[in-house]
């Protein structure tokens, strides 16, 4: 029904959505060349900026899984699924930050054990 | 029966200079003091004492610090660890009370409490977290505690690394992992410095309460009471 007011709108919108994807996945590429983002989270970011391409190329791809699934205004569709993957994301962002968090305070107490038994054996010396 | 005493620090020189003579007069088990990233002479008098110290480079907090001497204990082979306190509550002639107990009973874990301490705000606290873990003990976050080797390796593990208080926290993954608490009356003295790590502000104490609270709820069903 939205389709209505005119392919011109749509059209543009496409258009930009191309754009962001094409951008977002070159700097998605330069940022993995200067190392600074690695594995899995430019895969993730990657499969992200894939997915606008694709949707911009192929719009109908949300008006077709929209009506499978019974949703009669399909852009609802792609905002609940977008708003889930950030949720996701976030979740999984503070896993990772809750294993790092781990690892630098056994770090930290394993570098207290080895700097008193370095300095008790300088003292013997 | 090989014994550490454990006494994390953050910014107590003036206290352990009171401390820790009375301690080396006292007690005749090794001690250690994990100095969480002080600001003041912590280690400075530490080593004067003759005492190993454990600075560590990112503080850690109280649990942190303890946490580390309990790794120091499991791989110089200690049979117990002791906690206590650096600001002076804890009296070091009652040490030898903990270990009595330990003795006596086949407890895993000895909590030394000293229940009138308590002000009508934190019975109200612990009397909540009791009825949210069912654990059966008077004093939750008395940090004067004798730990025996199992305890010990329970409580080095990587899952205990993840706490942020020493109390309600520690007080699960040990009757988690099957092992028996035990609690000995003894005597405190008033904070010397008045301060109390946890209860020291509206906001912290919200944060704690809030934390815990969720620990609680998330470990519901996951042990024996006591």
């Amino acid at each position: 029904m939205y389709r209505k007011h005119g392919n011109q709108t749509n059209k543009m919108t496409n258009i930009t959505i191309l754009i962001i994807g094409a951008i977002l996945s070159i700097s998605i590429l330069y940022l993995v060349r200067k190392g600074k983002m690695h594995g899995p989270y430019a895969t993730w970011w990657l499969l992200v900026a894939v997915s606008a391409i694709v949707l911009s190329i192929f719009p109908n791809i949300v008006d077709w899984v929209a009506a499978q699934v019974g949703i009669t205004y399909p852009p609802t569709l792609l905002l609940v699924l977008a708003i889930s993957m950030i949720l996701i994301r976030m979740l999984t962002m503070d896993m990772a930050l809750t294993r790092k968090e781990r690892k630098i305070r056994r770090l930290t107490q394993k570098m207290a054990i080895l700097e008193a038994a370095l300095d008790q054996t300088k003292d013997r010396h | 029966m090989k014994t550490l005493i454990v006494i994390p620090a953050f910014n107590e020189e003036q206290n352990l200079r009171n401390l820790l003579p009375i301690l080396n007069a006292e007690v005749s088990h090794d001690v250690v003091v994990v100095n969480d990233a002080s600001t003041d002479a912590t280690a400075e008098v530490v080593k004067a004492h003759g005492l190993v110290c454990l600075t560590l480079p990112i503080q850690l907090g109280a649990w942190g610090a303890t946490q580390t001497g309990i790794r120091y204990a499991v791989k110089k082979d200690y049979d117990q660890v002791i906690t206590m306190d650096a600001d002076g509550q804890h009296l070091p002639h009652e040490v030898a009370a903990l270990i009595q107990q330990r003795q006596t009973t086949d407890a895993n874990v000895i909590i030394g409490t000293f229940p009138s301490r308590l002000s009508r705000l934190k019975k109200l606290a612990w009397k909540y977290f009791k009825l949210l873990t069912h654990i059966k003990i008077e004093d939750l976050t008395s940090g004067f505690r004798l730990y025996d080797k199992s305890a010990i390796q329970v409580l080095s593990s990587r899952q205990a690394s993840m706490l942020d208080y020493q109390d309600v926290g520690v007080l699960l993954i040990l009757l988690g992992a099957g092992l028996k608490i035990n609690e000995v009356p003894v005597k405190m003295l008033d904070r010397n410095d008045g301060k109390s790590r946890v209860f020291s502000s509206w906001m912290v104490v919200l944060k704690y309460m809030i934390q815990t609270t969720t620990l609680c709820i998330a470990n519901m069903g996951t042990r024996p009471t006591k």
